[in-house]
């Protein structure tokens, strides 16, 4: 990545001040995603409303980002690395802001569950192991994109594989269980759509981290599973 | 998308160094022109890319003290076009060029186009208004002149005068034609029509042209070739060089960095 | 440093203007006098030789009696001698400007035939007078004929043409000339199609203002002989002359003796009669109006050819 200063310092603010406040939204959305995690092992559901506060700055932010994008792009016609750092974070935002929605998700379905007065407890451990995973690869996803860490990157990328096959383990688990006492049915489901929503972080991670490389290296890995081997 | 079909080579520079008296101005530049693609060539002011152009045409020759080692070959006979057996006359009746400032001679408008067809002996006045009336229309200004045709060439436009140039160069069917800068003294509309008129001309001919502009570039051009100091620094599709340019110095004017 | 206040500026703008002001004035004094003298020399001219300003004095030859004189033999003698000047200068001028600037190689005897033209201009024309005595008189045999002197005249008036030739072709921007080379043009079409055409306006002017400086000479043609009195004009073409009876051929004119404006000038203020000096006066009105009118024409005739030359 080209880290020499452009003729116009204009157009290096404005390029720092867009990096700036991606990495902005994307500690909000970790913010989200880790108090869901917290609200869903604690049962603090007050916790909740502030989640779906915080979504509304990262809407906020989504827009204010990809209209600080269109600006560039009109003004300063971006090319080489610049033009692939604003196409990135136009697609990056839209994977945070997602990502967000889900632990959006998240939180809705543990108010669910304690208000019905149903205790989740006995899948906390492989729910919470999940979740950590799937919030580990949002971290390094943006921590990737910060330092512009192409390698990095492709480890997040690696990483999303393994949460994938945690969440279908999960997933067998409470067929299992739901099988055995048709009772837990209910719980069962808002269980299955959370686990379902922190694999799809898993998921968002992964774009974001595909973004980068993309930002980085010029290469377009997706869909295409040789790339990173 | 592009096609991925092989392009022929037009034609090619190779080894190619050029001395205006002893200071070297083209270091040793290998480049491939392919057939019916528009070649840019970018590149900071003085880096070569107009000595380059213009020794495509021999315009050198018009002019004491220059000097060129190597080659241009032009295909498909594989005539070598700096070669002292070839006389400058013929290279430039095959390569067409088409200047910064558009020069229309002080001439009528049919006068200037129909020149380079005097100039190679054609009398015949049926001839000679088909083939202006051909040249003007592939050059997209026939339906703007063709009731004044009489008329002096340099009471019309700057975009029309350039777009008169350009009819006065494919009047005589070029092989290649050369642009050095052909929109730098035109406002955006007439920049517009004559990339347009690029991109419809490079069904029947091969183009190399020189911009400042590289959004131009980017928009014309199927290849670009970045040049720095007297050196081709990159060359490659304009697709790949605008998105993911290979060296650093490319990267670093095409973004507008210092270098 | 403060910025000014818009009443320093003022003074500042009030401070340069009174400098515009002095200096336009200046100027007009200058240009003033110089217009006072022309004007006085042409009108005192005119109000001396206003009385022999009529028909006969331009239908009679010089006469031993002033009242009775007339500038026949000289005005037709000026105009034949231009003619013959203008006809050997422009072409040997303009070629040899178009080769200089066209064709030939800038190297160090290009610089030194430079060097020689802006010298030959400088070059006092009584020299031209004794070199042409040597060659066209008598080594070449053309006699004291109009031809010696208008090729004594040519000579004098080659460097201006080649000049100002040089300076009309500079002044064609060179993508006029890339434009044509370009579409596989050889020099000699460039030349002929382009640069010439172009260049016309500027090279008529040089002609005309070297022609108006040889019609005023007077020592290179007294030099070569010119007679000072004479009562016959050339021999027109193909109308028989003297006793004879043969026809006079096309070019017989050529090796006529002849008088000019300016020797008839000089012989008359010569003289001690004081009749002759109104003579004077008046042929020096009417040289005056041969070389205005003839500066005329030329400004007319640039401004009908630049009028379609634009770039």
């Amino acid at each position: 990545m080209n880290e020499s200063l452009h003729v116009s310092s204009q157009f290096d603010e404005d390029l720092g001040r867009l990096r700036t406040h991606v990495l902005q939204m994307g500690g909000l959305v970790e913010t989200q995603i880790s108090a869901a995690i917290d609200a869903y092992t604690t049962g603090e559901v007050a916790s909740v409303k502030t989640i779906v506060e915080t979504d509304r700055k990262v809407n906020d932010l989504e827009k204010a980002i990809d209209d600080d994008c269109a600006h560039i792009i009109a003004k300063r016609q971006p090319t080489a690395s610049d033009l692939r750092l604003v196409l990135g974070i136009s697609k990056i935002v839209t994977d945070l802001e997602r990502a967000g929605d889900e632990a959006k998700k998240i939180a809705k379905g543990v108010r669910r569950i304690y208000e019905a007065g149903h205790m989740p407890a006995q899948y906390g451990v492989g729910i919470r192991h999940l979740a950590e995973a799937a919030l580990t690869m949002v971290r390094q996803a943006l921590d990737a994109f910060a330092r512009l860490d192409g390698t990095l990157a492709v480890s997040v990328i690696r990483a999303d594989a393994d949460v994938d096959v945690e969440f279908k383990s999960i997933i067998r688990q409470l067929i299992t269980h739901m099988m055995e006492d048709p009772r837990t049915i209910t719980t069962s489901i808002d269980i299955i759509s959370i686990s379902r929503a922190i694999e799809r972080i898993g998921d968002h991670a992964k774009n974001i981290s595909e973004q980068v490389i993309f930002v980085v290296e010029g290469r377009d890995i997706r869909h295409n599973k040789e790339a990173i081997k | 998308m592009q096609t991925h079909d092989k392009p022929q080579l037009k034609a090619e520079a190779r080894n190619l160094n050029f001395y205006y008296g002893e200071a070297k101005a083209l270091k040793n530049i290998n480049m491939p022109i392919y057939d019916k693609k528009v070649t840019a060539l970018i590149g900071p002011s003085g880096c070569g890319k107009s000595t380059y152009l213009r020794s495509f045409n021999r315009m050198h020759d018009l002019y004491p003290g220059n000097r060129y080692e190597g080659e241009i070959r032009f295909f498909p006979d594989n005539t070598n076009l700096l070669s002292s057996d070839v006389d400058p006359i013929e290279v430039r009746m095959r390569v067409g060029m088409v200047f910064q400032k558009p020069n229309p001679f002080p001439k009528t408008i049919y006068e200037n186009v129909a020149y380079g067809l005097r100039v190679r002996g054609e009398k015949n006045k049926r001839v000679l208004d088909e083939k202006v009336e051909t040249a003007l229309r592939g050059a997209a200004i026939w339906e703007e002149v063709k009731d004044r045709l009489q008329e002096l060439a340099p009471n019309l436009s700057g975009g029309q005068q350039q777009r008169l140039c350009i009819a006065r160069a494919l009047a005589t069917d070029p092989e290649l034609l050369l642009f050095d800068e052909p929109t730098s003294a035109l406002d955006p509309i007439a920049t517009g029509a004559i990339e347009e008129l690029v991109h419809e001309l490079k069904k029947r001919v091969t183009i190399l042209i020189v911009t400042h502009n590289m959004q131009q570039a980017a928009r014309v051009s199927d290849y670009t070739a970045y040049m720095y100091l007297g050196e081709m620094i990159e060359f490659g599709k304009t697709d790949e060089i605008f998105i993911k340019p290979q060296d650093k110095r490319t990267e670093d004017y095409i973004t507008g960095r210092m270098g | 440093m403060q910025p000014m206040t818009t009443e320093q500026i003022r003074v500042l703008i009030a401070r340069g203007k009174m400098k515009d002001t002095i200096f336009q004035a200046l100027g007009i004094i200058c240009l003033a006098i110089g217009l006072l003298v022309i004007f006085l020399l042409v009108g005192d001219m005119l109000m001396r030789g206003l009385d022999r300003l009529n028909i006969e004095f331009f239908t009679e030859f010089a006469s031993r009696r002033a009242h009775q004189s007339g500038i026949l033999s000289a005005w037709v003698g000026t105009i034949l001698v231009m003619f013959v000047t203008a006809m050997a200068a422009v072409p040997l001028g303009v070629a040899a400007g178009i080769y200089l600037e066209e064709y030939a190689k800038r190297n160090w005897v290009t610089d030194i035939i430079e060097i020689n033209i802006t010298n030959l201009a400088a070059v006092p024309s009584i020299v031209y007078g004794l070199l042409a005595l040597g060659i066209f008189v008598y080594t070449f045999g053309f006699g004291q004929s109009i031809l010696s002197a208008g090729l004594t005249l040519a000579l004098l008036i080659l460097p201006i043409v080649i000049v100002s030739t040089r300076e009309a072709i500079r002044s064609i921007p060179a993508m006029i000339r890339e434009g044509s080379m370009a579409v596989g043009a050889t020099r000699w079409q460039t030349c002929r199609y382009h640069i010439i055409p172009y260049a016309m306006p500027g090279i008529l002017t040089g002609v005309i203002i070297g022609l108006a400086r040889a019609i005023g000479e007077t020592a290179p043609i007294i030099t070569i002989g010119a007679l000072t009195f004479i009562a016959f004009l050339p021999p027109v073409p193909f109308t028989a002359t003297g006793a004879d009876g043969v026809s006079a051929g096309l070019f017989d004119w050529v090796m006529s003796p002849f008088t000019v404006m300016s020797i008839q000038i000089f012989n008359w203020t010569s003289r001690p009669d004081p009749a002759f000096e109104i003579n004077a006066a008046a042929a020096g009105f009417v040289l005056m109006g041969m070389v205005l009118s003839m500066n005329a024409i030329a400004i007319y005739l640039r401004y009908r050819m630049r009028k379609n030359i634009k770039w």
